[in-house]
């Protein structure tokens, strides 16, 4: 694969044809005049051959209010929720949101990226998520920081790199929004693979993560913007409160499988940051 | 996280043996040196990134080289010294590891298919991490209570320690050199394996260290790293020890396993990550294949065939066994270049037979999978009482000991010194066209004394001029070609004996804008009609994947009561396997495909089209392979090929001359063998 070539198919990328599908695109994905311009760029930019970007999977308009499930042939519950989401009592997550639905090539990249470690691809998926964030957080700016579900130290020395932080680096890069270690993994779940259902999914999620040690959420300077006073936390103390406007995390992962894994660390910061503090996730896949 | 240490070993008398040594575990230094002579080893520092210790070890033993000419001794004011050299030596691999990869971000940025990567690098203060130990043992040889300088009584210990570890791991240490032989392992595979195996090791760093300290393992960084300089500035260079892949192949990354700059190979990225921090392991074979055979297993040698050579066949299958057999040194490497249709994989039996019978193993890479599935079970056939297994990435007796091994040209980089005979089938074939890769790792494959034979009905150019001796004083297209030599054999003939089909050209102007505006092109699809009304089989090759969809839609518009029976196929197709698969079996009987079926596939009374013989993905070679689909059976030998091309090329031209060229030759030598009849 040079860098020339299509990361779906290897395919060659032929910017004429690709052309009229872009547009395309960003105009379905831009939510407004304003955002048109850079999801266009992004799209444009996007290392995928006229064919792959006409084939990629995008979730439609109608969606699950909270967890971003396409709702396309689904039985929509009150209040626009999906059937998981509506038996569900109070989520810490204000909402998930999720740009491609996980088909057959959306896995073999996934794994591509992360199993075999082909590291190039980040800039492929950033693009994605930054995409995303376009299309659902019109100024993506208003978020406070960005952070990720972390890797149990293990595993990270194992595989030698972590792609979801990878993706966050460069998304806060492309929205100029800091990106934190706000949480450490306290057990080693076991793979996704071998946990047997949701239910135990869920459970085996609890309390899986930590407040990393000395993990600060935003210094006086960035956070100033409303008059938030200082949103030090410190590992075990109790949350601060801060007048003004609300401090916004923003959680990142790639795939949102059955969104225990992204409930349970919204939870943990919930528990630490307090009721002042608004946890929304981004993903590529669901 | 693994961590190599650096030392460097001075003899206590003699000053000629003063060397640089890495090592993972350095305990079983000291005791292998104490089993040995008395020495000093003086500890210069510790990193986990193995590419960074084996370049310190470089630099230091230069370094030694020209500081200490004759009999000077190594002071502990040189070590100091030396010491203060590596930290320098790391400073500037951070500062040229920084500069790569600044360098390779602006051109990034230039490409216009990449964002911004900068903001993806952790930006540490410095890219690689060293620790200086300072540490002077003295090892006095087989002495039972080792006192060394310093009283380090915590050394005596160790070795006690490793006394008692090494017992534990005498078992499994030999059933490890039982598994290993004969192959190249990244780390991680290793252990993998063991895992797979039940067998467990209490310090794999060690066992494995001893085999290197002992000569047996050779173990180099995944990904080396050095330094060079030009008359302007020093630059970092990589290079993937395991593929021999360099400079832009490798990734410049910050790694979590060994905490700083890193690189991995993208090339053999699908064996897995071989990286500046994972040891790559080669154990060369030791033996031959008797390892793990048991007596009364059989003769592995044993050919139970009860086909019939033709003459040719005959004379070319001997010429093959006896270069395996012969033992001129040097002569390592032997062409069987077979026109496509000559039964190839035949003439390989004495040879492999040869080679078990000597007592090695042997490998057979072919470029594709289904190669590989479809040659396993032939083989078995014939050498009922060897055992053979297929390789590829899936397969699960991927690590089974073996006599004969067939496996896809990937999997080649897995072992090491192994094979006393590699055959490679289709030379010519993606991927090892030209591909310095992977001949690489076949030469590697191969035993310090094996033969390599490559098998090919269109022998790329650089194969043919070094191993088919020609005369050099005429040009290469009229130069008669010989049919044998040390290095080669020609089978220029049909098993069947029936000529090759030669291809008709035909050039019609404007071919690609007709086809895509649907007037009518009559000698396309009068040729089309003609075969499938005598109810044969046909292969339409396009050159572009674009092409597929428009040639088709064109063929069925001209026969809708056919259109049923067209398919078209190509290499990204989620459904080729059984597309191709309903091709076999005459569900389909037009199939438009770009090259992707022009070799492998072979049908029985079938005719073969070209729309588009010109493009540039159609070679000389190509265009041989594709022609030689056609007449392959003995109930067809007969069959027709048409080249329709947009514009005259140079390349349908050789390929019509190089089929009659063969035709030529192989009547020649029939009428030869019959004068001798
Ligand atoms: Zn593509
Ligand atoms: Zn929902
Ligand atoms: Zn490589
Ligand atoms: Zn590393």
């Amino acid at each position: 694969m040079t860098i020339q070539s299509c990361v779906a198919c290897g395919g060659h990328l032929n910017a004429l044809q690709r052309e009229g599908i872009v547009r395309k695109r960003a105009r379905s994905l831009s939510s407004s005049a304003a955002t048109y311009p850079v999801v266009y760029r992004l799209l444009q930019k996007l290392q995928v051959c006229a064919g792959c970007l006409e084939a990629l999977p995008f979730i439609g308009e109608q969606i699950c209010r909270q967890c971003g499930r396409d709702m396309c042939g689904e039985v929509i519950c009150r209040d626009g929720l999906c059937r998981d989401c509506v038996d569900r009592a109070s989520v810490p997550l204000s909402n998930n949101r999720s740009l491609l639905q996980y088909d057959e090539k959306g896995k073999s990249l996934v794994s591509l990226f992360k199993y075999r470690g082909d590291e190039r691809l980040a800039s492929f998926f950033s693009a994605l998520l930054t995409i995303a964030i376009y299309r659902y957080h019109h100024t993506p700016s208003r978020f406070t920081c960005i952070t990720t579900v972390p890797l149990h130290p293990t595993r990270l020395r194992e595989r030698g790199f972590n792609q979801v932080e990878l993706l966050a680096k460069a998304l806060g890069h492309a929205i100029g929004v800091p990106v934190k270690t706000l949480l450490e993994r306290t057990k080693a779940t076991e793979k996704l693979s071998k946990q047997g259902g949701r239910v135990h999914r869920e459970e085996s999620m609890r309390d899986a993560f930590a407040w990393a040690q000395g993990a600060v959420l935003a210094d006086l300077s960035s956070a100033c913007s409303g008059g938030i006073a200082r949103a030090k936390v410190k590992g075990g103390a109790n949350s601060p409160v801060m007048s003004g406007t609300p401090l916004r995390v923003l959680l990142i992962d790639d795939i949102y499988t059955t969104g225990s894994t992204l409930r349970s660390c919204a939870s943990t910061l919930r528990a630490h940051l307090g009721t002042v503090c608004e946890i929304y996730s981004l993903t590529i896949y669901r | 996280m693994r961590e190599f240490l650096l030392y460097i070993k001075s003899g206590t008398e003699a000053v000629s043996s003063v060397q640089t040594y890495v090592t993972p575990s350095f305990s079983v230094d000291q005791s292998f040196w104490q089993e040995r002579e008395s020495c000093i080893l003086h500890v210069i520092g510790k990193t986990s990134s193995l590419a960074l210790a084996f370049s310190l070890r470089e630099q230091i033993n230069e370094c030694i080289r020209k500081r200490l000419p004759e009999r000077q001794k190594l002071t502990d004011g040189v070590v100091a010294e030396l010491r203060h050299l590596a930290v320098g030596k790391v400073r500037e691999a951070s500062v040229l590891y920084g500069r790569e990869m600044t360098d390779r971000e602006r051109d990034d940025n230039q490409a216009s298919w990449s964002s911004a990567f900068a903001c993806m690098r952790q930006p540490p203060k410095d890219w690689f991490a060293w620790k200086v130990v300072e540490f002077r043992c003295e090892v006095h040889a087989c002495q039972k209570d080792a006192e060394s300088a310093g009283g380090y009584k915590i050394f005596s210990r160790h070795s006690l320690l490793r006394r008692t570890s090494l017992t534990a791991d005498g078992a499994s240490a030999s059933v490890l050199g039982k598994l290993l032989d004969g192959r190249a392992l990244l780390w991680e595979e290793i252990e993998t394996l063991l895992c797979k195996r039940g067998v467990e090791v209490g310090d794999l760093a060690a066992v494995l260290h001893e085999g290197v300290l002992a000569g047996k393992v050779q173990w180099l960084p995944g990904v080396r790293m050095g330094v060079v300089s030009n008359w302007r500035r020093k630059r970092l260079v990589l290079f993937c020890e395991r593929c021999g892949s360099e400079d832009r192949a490798l990734q410049l990354i910050y790694c979590h396993s060994c905490e700083q700059g890193c690189a991995y190979c993208t090339i053999c990225l699908g064996m897995g990550r071989s990286k500046c921090c994972t040891p790559y392991m080669l154990i060369a074979s030791s033996a031959s294949a008797d390892i793990g055979r048991e007596k009364g297993m059989g003769q592995p040698a044993r050919l139970e065939w009860t086909g019939r050579y033709s003459q040719d066949q005959a004379r070319a299958a001997e010429r093959a066994r006896r270069f395996v057999a012969g033992s001129h040194p040097g002569r390592s490497e032997f062409l069987i270049w077979a026109v496509c249709g000559a039964g190839k994989t035949e003439l390989l039996f004495p040879s492999v037979a040869e080679a078990l019978s000597s007592g090695g193993r042997v490998l057979i890479a072919t470029p594709r999978k289904d190669v590989v599935l479809e040659l396993a079970p032939r083989i078995r056939r014939v050498f009922p009482e060897a055992r053979v297994i297929a390789v590829h990435g899936a397969s699960a007796e991927k690590w089974e000991e073996s006599d004969i091994t067939i496996a896809t040209t990937h999997q080649v980089m897995r072992y090491h010194r192994r094979f006393l005979l590699v055959v490679l089938d289709e030379a010519d074939a993606f991927p090892y066209h030209n591909n310095p890769v992977l001949y690489r790792a076949l030469a590697r494959a191969a035993h310090e004394t094996g033969k390599l034979l490559y098998l090919s009905a269109t022998p790329p150019l650089y194969l043919q001029k070094r191993l088919v001796s020609n005369d050099r004083s005429k040009s290469a297209s009229s130069a008669a070609l010989p049919l044998a030599s040390a290095t080669h054999v020609l089978l220029p003939g049909r098993y069947h004996g029936k000529p090759l089909p030669v291809p008709e050209i035909l050039t019609i102007k404007g071919l690609h804008k007709r086809v895509r505006t649907n007037r009518a092109v009559p000698q396309m699809t009068n040729a089309v009609k003609r075969s499938l009304d005598a109810e044969r089989q046909v292969f339409v090759f396009v050159p572009r994947i674009d092409d597929v969809d428009v040639v088709l839609a064109y063929l069925q518009k001209a026969m809708p009561d056919r259109s049923e029976q067209m398919a078209g196929v190509h290499a990204s197709d989620p459904l080729r396997e059984e597309k191709v698969l309903a091709f076999r079996n005459s569900r389909y009987t037009l199939m438009v495909t770009t090259t992707i079926l022009e070799r492998g596939v072979t049908i029985p009374k079938s005719d073969v089209l070209v729309v588009g013989a010109e493009a540039p993905v159609f070679d000389e070679a190509s265009l041989v392979q594709i022609a030689g689909r056609v007449g392959r059976s003995f109930d067809d030998t007969a069959g027709s090929v048409l080249f329709l091309q947009a514009e005259r090329a140079a390349a349908t031209k050789l390929a019509v001359r190089q089929i009659s060229r063969m035709n030529q030759l192989a009547k020649k030598l029939a009428e030869a063998g019959g004068d001798n009849a």
